[in-house]
């Protein structure tokens, strides 16, 4: 039994290093989405789930995307019975934190699609944080 | 305040209207063999208040007023097209709703679902067609002047506000998220109030369509 703990330390770094690499960025995203949205349409939203999986805390500062003439953090808010959009110019997540942009709620307002997009078709979108990074997302989108 | 400010604000009895229908529901459901139990997605009002005479346009230019409302059911949704959040989850939930009530009831050639811009500045007539028909071909854009859709929204309490700035291309715009029903006699009858989902939608809306043609007869 004695070659039982080098395996599992030599697991655990491997891990590790894997986990590391992958999450250099520090920041995953899953559940990418865009609404598939009437022809013509000037403003559409996208949706996510954002993991800060790093010991420090991240802040979404922008976003972009050659899809679009840009996009925006925007949040819907309901106020004396009315729904609004409020611009959010940056929001934090604290270390291991998610936060869920969904309908609703959070989203990426994007504004202007340069082509009509259709369900299945990819749009990515580029997260950018205060730390310089910068996070190309592909997003899904769906009816 | 340089900027043309459009305001409109008319949710005040909202809450009491709430609270009655909650109890009007209640009483309905003891009077009745049939479930109509209260929830927070359905709102029943006791005594429909009839809507009296406005005037909208809908997406094929044809006059919309209180005529249009009559002999069917009509859900009434406020909003406008370039809202990327709320409008397009909403549609997409009353479409589904509309295809549900068709399926599980007699069928929908009585029930019609309108759309209604708020920020006809932006949302011309073959912008709202295009808009809605993506949602269901059988969907209704309708929009007016100002004091066209004041008139409306004023009688249902549906509150929005537009801060539309001139030469700007995008303006907040503010409004109901709720979801106003009007009877076949044009009376203000039910709200469905978020969340929405076309499961619970289709499923109230069949009941008290129950109740309301038993009672007719």
């Amino acid at each position: 039994m004695r070659w039982r703990r080098p395996v599992l330390v030599g697991l655990i770094l491997a891990l590790t290093l894997i986990s590391a690499a992958r999450g250099e960025a520090g920041v995953s995203v899953d559940d990418a989405w865009v609404r598939e949205s009437p022809p013509g349409v000037a403003m559409m939203a996208a949706y996510m789930a954002l993991r800060n999986n790093t010991p420090r805390p991240q802040v979404l500062v922008a976003a972009s995307s050659s899809g679009f003439e840009a996009v925006m953090i925007h949040r819907t808010i309901v106020k004396d019975g009315m729904a609004g959009m409020a611009h959010t110019p940056q929001i934090e997540l604290a270390p291991n934190a998610r936060l869920i942009f969904a309908p609703g709620g959070y989203h990426l307002m994007l504004i202007n699609p340069k082509q009509t997009l259709r369900a299945g078709d990819p749009v990515v979108i580029n997260l950018e944080f205060r730390s310089g990074l910068v996070l190309p997302v592909a997003f899904e989108v769906r009816k | 305040m340089s900027p043309k400010f459009s305001f409109m604000m008319t949710t005040v009895a909202l809450g009491a209207m709430l609270a009655g229908g909650w109890l009007a529901a209640l009483d309905r459901e003891t009077g009745s063999r049939a479930m109509l139990l209260p929830d927070r997605v359905m709102t029943v009002f006791p005594d429909p208040k009839p809507l009296t005479a406005f005037a909208l346009t809908d997406q094929q230019n044809r006059v919309f007023d209180v005529s249009r409302l009559k002999g069917k059911w009509s859900f009434l949704f406020f909003g406008y097209t370039h809202c990327p959040d709320v409008c397009p989850t909403t549609l997409a939930e009353l479409a589904r709703a509309r295809d549900n009530i068709a399926r599980i009831t007699a069928g929908a050639e009585d029930i019609e679902f309108v759309f209604i811009s708020v920020d006809p500045n932006r949302d011309t007539a073959g912008k709202l067609g295009q808009y809605v028909a993506y949602f269901h071909p059988a969907f209704l854009g309708v929009t007016g002047n100002d004091a066209q859709i004041g008139n409306l929204a004023g009688q249902l309490g549906a509150a929005y506000q537009v801060a539309f700035t001139p030469g700007m291309e995008i303006y907040p715009v503010y409004h109901t998220t709720a979801v106003f029903l009007v009877d076949p006699r044009a009376r203000y009858h039910a709200i469905f109030t978020p969340p929405l989902d076309a499961e619970t939608i289709s499923r109230r809306f069949k009941v008290l369509r129950e109740l309301e043609g038993a009672k007719a007869t």
